[in-house]
């Protein structure tokens, strides 16, 4: 009798498992067409900016699609967002399709969108303007890696801050290969030949030369907000909304207060509609087919 | 710069000579600079050793290991009292870093993706003695390097407009003055002239040669003055392309 209840059992069991599996994939299946109609309904001269969803704090939890986000509303372009996470053919995200040509990296993107709408050169001198490249590449090409190293190989307990849709095991997971993929980057780039202390020494001396760079301006070339600010926001965003408690932001907090008010200027002026924009506040909104600037 | 009893030994492990500057790496060019401009004494080794980081180069300093041209420089800044950036102003340092680390961060890539994979390969690996048998190592080890780095997901002409960005920022950054911050040399020119030292001499038949020396002149000009100020030996120190084995240590 026992056996009999066993082999019903057993078929009972292996009957559930295969349709909760066949009802899985019906799931995603019908996610991933309803969010691939995305991409097949812009209209001509609509930017499509392809993301990986938006930030728990902060529109992004990653400082490249925030600063071409904010690209697009510095210069008011049209444009929707597509959140379903997928990458580029160089394996790289943020990427945008415009008319049907597609451009990967967030810098070629901001070249090619002036190229196409004519944004006019901006009205800054040559020196002002090589500056500020300067400035960008110091954060994006060596501040960045200080700020990946404090959150996914120091102190791994930011993830959870930053993507609190991970629990449990997946979390632990999601630890594991972030950790592994950045110290193996980390390591080919250089910095992460270096000690914990030498990363943060690092880290530090660059806060505080972007600190003493602004020092009393509005914006970092001067009164008015410029092309470079969108690089710089992206990434002090990041430090001060994803990044509680870190070594970075405290930094910023206690002695370098300028750039957290530097970062409240830029939300304040490009984003409005910020606490809709983030998942984790009170009143997230899901902005997926929605054309900005569209008149 | 305190004056001591006794100077403290230094000697900087390289990786030997170039052929047409002293060092085929910026990082010793950038470290050598700052010892001369701060009128250190110093010795070199060229052993071709590697610190415990893996890092080339590296000095002893009264027989400690101290890693990484950065860290060195700020190393000595404290231990000897040195400031070669006491005339820039607050801001001016905060620019000053920012164009450092531009040059050795991004530009720097360029020119070792132009070194070992692109235009230069060839020349390189005669030049370092690597068999063509053997070529695929150095190559995919610095392949990697650079996919980590993020410069090496992009195409040649991709890399091409980001070295070309760079140096006109450098270029109309310098503008007409004698050094990058004015007429006084300092600590980040060192590190500018050591980055740009290779394109101007060392990188031949390139995009990276054309720019600084055809297209951004004041750069090629700057490199001069800088090799005219700091290197008058300058020509005891390369192996004028192989042909002298043993040049100046």
């Amino acid at each position: 009798m026992f056996d009999r209840v066993e082999s019903e059992f057993v078929t009972f069991f292996n009957v559930t498992c295969g349709i909760c599996i066949i009802l899985m994939l019906t799931v995603i299946l019908i996610s991933t067409s309803r969010r691939r109609n995305v991409s097949e309904n812009v209209p001509d001269n609509v930017v499509l900016l392809y993301q990986v969803g938006r930030g728990p704090y902060a529109p992004s939890s990653s400082p490249f699609p925030l600063k071409l986000e904010t690209f697009l509303r510095m210069y008011k372009i049209p444009y929707m967002n597509d959140h379903s996470g997928k990458f580029s053919s160089k394996g790289k995200t943020p990427w945008i399709k415009y008319n049907g040509v597609s451009v990967a990296d967030s810098e070629f993107c901001i070249e090619f969108l002036k190229r196409k709408r004519n944004i006019d050169k901006e009205k800054i001198s040559p020196f002002l303007k090589a500056t500020g490249r300067a400035l960008q590449k110091l954060t994006e090409e060596n501040l960045y890696w200080t700020m990946c190293y404090s959150m996914f190989v120091e102190n791994q307990d930011m993830i959870a801050t930053v993507m609190p849709q991970y629990r449990g095991w997946r979390l632990k997971l999601l630890v594991i290969i972030l950790s592994r993929v950045l110290r193996l980057e980390m390591w080919g780039h250089g910095i992460g030949r270096h000690s914990t202390n030498d990363i943060w020494h690092i880290g530090k001396e660059d806060i505080c030369a972007l600190s003493n760079y602004l020092g009393e301006r509005m914006f970092f070339l001067g009164d008015e907000p410029h092309e470079v600010d969108c690089a710089l926001f992206g990434m002090l965003a990041q430090i001060i909304y994803h990044m509680p408690n870190s070594p970075h932001e405290k930094l910023i907090k206690e002695k370098h207060n300028n750039l957290s008010s530097y970062c409240k200027r830029m939300k304040d002026l490009y984003w409005p509609d910020w606490n809709e924009r983030c998942y984790n506040v009170l009143t997230p909104k899901d902005d997926m087919g929605k054309i900005y600037f569209n008149y | 710069m305190a004056s001591n009893n006794q100077q403290p030994s230094i000697v900087i492990e390289q990786i030997g000579r170039g052929p047409y500057a002293p060092s085929l790496t910026p990082f010793a060019i950038k470290l050598e600079t700052y010892m001369r401009m701060a009128k250190l004494q110093y010795t070199n080794s060229h052993r071709r050793k590697r610190s415990k980081k893996g890092k080339v180069p590296f000095i002893e300093f009264d027989g400690q290991e101290v890693n990484d041209s950065s860290l060195i420089i700020e190393f000595l800044n404290e231990k000897l009292n040195i400031d070669l950036n006491s005339h820039l102003t607050p801001s001016e340092r905060g620019i000053a870093r920012a164009f450092q680390k531009m040059a050795e961060e991004n530009l720097y890539w360029c020119l070792v993706l132009h070194r070992w994979i692109y235009d230069n390969r060839d020349w390189i690996m005669k030049l370092v003695g690597v068999p063509k048998i053997m070529a695929w190592i150095p190559v995919r080890l610095v392949k990697k390097q650079a996919e980590g780095q993020g410069i090496g997901r992009h195409s040649y002409e991709e890399m091409v407009r980001i070295e070309e960005g760079d140096l006109r920022a450098m270029s109309e950054f310098l503008d007409t003055k004698p050094f990058f911050f004015g007429d006084k040399p300092c600590e980040t020119d060192c590190a500018l002239f050591g980055q740009l030292s290779q394109l101007r001499w060392q990188l031949p038949n390139t995009k990276g040669e054309y720019f600084v020396n055809e297209k951004y002149t004041n750069l090629r000009d700057y490199c001069d003055r800088m090799k005219t100020t700091f290197w008058p030996d300058w020509d005891d120190c390369i192996t004028h392309g192989g042909k002298v084995k043993k040049p100046k240590s």
